[in-house]
């Protein structure tokens, strides 16, 4: 039988070849000079652009700023998120459906898109300033755009469906009848959901949670649309950094900071989806 | 943790714990479709405002007309722009189709070490921030003289569809009844001629969607096209120098075509995928 399938079968590894070719040119090996751009310099190793990078408080503010704004988009995503796929799971399967199309269309259309429209919803005489400013509830247009809050709203949006999905899909493999038992045995409903159902989805909503921050600390669109240059993020250093006042060394050491951070990430990311598949 | 003591309590005065029920539904309900909402919102807000004859962005348009369509297909940047993005976006994920289903079969049939390596390597473009991406390209492609050209879009591309082809190709590869391949060998085909005749006619639905999904991901990119298209300019490319830059109402009309695009290959894809599954589980040996 082996030989047989040996002769007659599709070759297994050579068919892997022409992508591993191409990836380890135009990706891998890329990924590995920039690390070595960063580490570098004409004579030997150097740690010298890292400690710019630290010692610069421009630099370290942008930092900062990046991971406090991926932290706050990550909360924010919990709060919004959880209770809609908590609530889709218990929709009929109709409306499920429409509800989750309502997720998913937006999680398609372009994050260049998505972004733009904030302009349009959020502007001074955007709809969300007229309704506020017509129900009287403000007197002066809130300035939605252009600082924080724009960048964390717009960044919130694109990344949603990314917690919500994983997270309801989730949710369906917890065991109903757990929550019935709990009852039967004279929880109150609050309590059953507090000490049984929260539980169980715990490692999706953190694995969700993990994923929606690691996106964020790479964001460039959303900051350069909605920060208005305000509010610049890594990424939107790493652009300057390359392509207007060229210092590539540096521009590898942050490249190679936010790679290295992005992978801890997923690793965890990894380990809590992992735990989730095994229970 | 201290069940005993609450067993005294076990009926519970249930009118009111229904009630608090209720509340709580209610509220979930009302935040649920606020959060639905504020997801739409962007995509619902676009398309009736490409429609607006003012040049204001001004939501509801107060009346109706095809001026900034109009002007978007007049003018002759954009009109390059468009092309360009089909042109990229087709061989782009073309080749990502074909080099990546290859692999996907690679991986999923042979038998050799080190499988799960090169899968995660594969798919690491999808985790990895495209801005980094961006930067390890921009560096390679100067070192090699080809920044700014289209072969070097074209490779940063490519890899970008791979990791949904692969993941696609790979499920459909799985689910495949590797027995059919095995008696279409038995009886003499080359295993070029069983990816031709057997594989290939029943997986197409897969096929199909993975690359429609390395299309969009082309057709939408943004980041490392900003980074290395040099003078090339796609559609997402332009859009975004022009929103830095300044809000122009004829954007709007292309953000509309970028939904349209997008949202209509993607229902394809998931209806093809859907169609796909059911297929392999009705039909396990056609062909």
């Amino acid at each position: 039988m082996s030989v047989a399938s040996r002769k007659h079968g599709a070759p297994g590894f050579l068919l892997v070849v022409p992508l591993l070719a191409i990836m380890a040119l135009g990706f891998n090996l890329p990924l590995v000079m920039m690390l070595g751009k960063s580490l570098f310099n004409g004579s030997g190793i150097t740690f010298d652009y890292f400690g710019q990078l630290f010692e610069v408080p421009a630099y370290l503010r942008v930092l900062g700023n990046t991971f406090r704004i991926a932290l706050i988009t990550a909360l924010c995503c919990v709060v919004l998120g959880y209770p809609l796929a908590y609530w889709l799971r218990r929709l009929s399967a109709g409306w499920q459906f429409v509800a989750l199309a309502a997720v998913v269309i937006p999680f398609w259309v372009s994050i260049l898109v998505r972004t733009y429209a904030w302009i349009v919803v959020l502007g001074n005489a955007g709809i969300v300033n007229r309704t506020l400013l017509g129900l009287g509830w403000i007197d002066r247009p809130v300035a939605f755009l252009y600082n924080e809050l724009g960048v964390v709203i717009g960044t919130i949006n694109v990344l949603l469906p990314f917690l919500v999905l994983p997270l309801f899909a989730a949710m369906l493999k917890i065991d109903p009848q757990l929550i019935r038992a709990a009852e039967t045995l004279g929880a109150s409903s609050w309590k059953a959901f507090w000490r049984v159902f929260f539980p169980l989805s715990l490692p999706a909503l953190a694995a969700g949670a993990i994923l929606v921050f690691i996106l964020t600390l790479g964001f460039l669109i959303t900051p350069a649309i909605l920060g208005g240059g305000r509010v610049p993020m890594i990424a939107n250093m790493l652009d300057l950094l390359v392509n207007q006042q060229p210092d590539w060394e540096l521009a590898s050491a942050i490249s190679t900071v936010l790679l290295g951070a992005t992978l801890v990430l997923f690793v965890m990311y990894l380990r809590l989806t992992a735990q989730k598949d095994e229970a | 943790m201290t069940p005993t003591p609450n067993r005294a309590r076990l009926p519970a005065p249930r009118p009111a714990s229904a009630a608090w029920g209720r509340l709580n539904d209610a509220a979930i309900t009302g935040i649920s479709i606020a959060v639905l909402v504020f997801l739409c919102l962007p995509v619902l807000i676009v398309i009736p405002m490409s429609f607006s004859s003012a040049s204001s962005l001004r939501f509801p348009p107060e009346s109706l007309s095809l001026r900034w369509y109009a002007e978007v297909f007049g003018d002759e940047r954009w009109m390059l722009a468009i092309r360009t993005s089909l042109v990229l976006a087709a061989l782009s994920s073309t080749f990502a189709l074909v080099l990546g289903s290859l692999a996907a079969y690679g991986i999923t049939r042979g038998r050799f070490r080190g499988k799960q390596v090169l899968q995660s390597n594969f798919i690491s473009p999808l985790i990895i921030p495209s801005v980094v991406v961006a930067v390890a390209l921009y560096f390679a492609l100067a070192r090699v003289g080809l920044l700014g050209s289209f072969t070097g879009l074209l490779v940063g591309h490519t890899l970008l569809g791979v990791p949904y082809v692969l993941l696609i190709m790979t499920v459909a590869i799985r689910s495949f009844d590797i027995r059919i391949e095995q008696v279409a060998f038995t009886l003499g085909a080359s295993w070029f001629t069983m990816f031709r005749r057997v594989l290939i006619p029943n997986l197409l639905p897969s096929i199909t969607a993975a690359w429609i999904f390395a299309f969009v991901t082309s057709f939408d990119e943004v980041v490392v096209t900003t980074f290395i298209a040099g003078t090339h300019e796609t559609v997402p490319k332009r859009m975004f120098n022009d929103l830095v830059l300044q809000v122009n109402p004829s954007i709007t009309a292309i953000a509309a075509l970028l939904i349209f695009v997008s949202v209509t290959l993607m229902a394809l894809s998931a209806w093809l995928a859907r169609r796909g599954r059911n297929r392999l589980q009705r039909f396990p040996a056609q062909a």
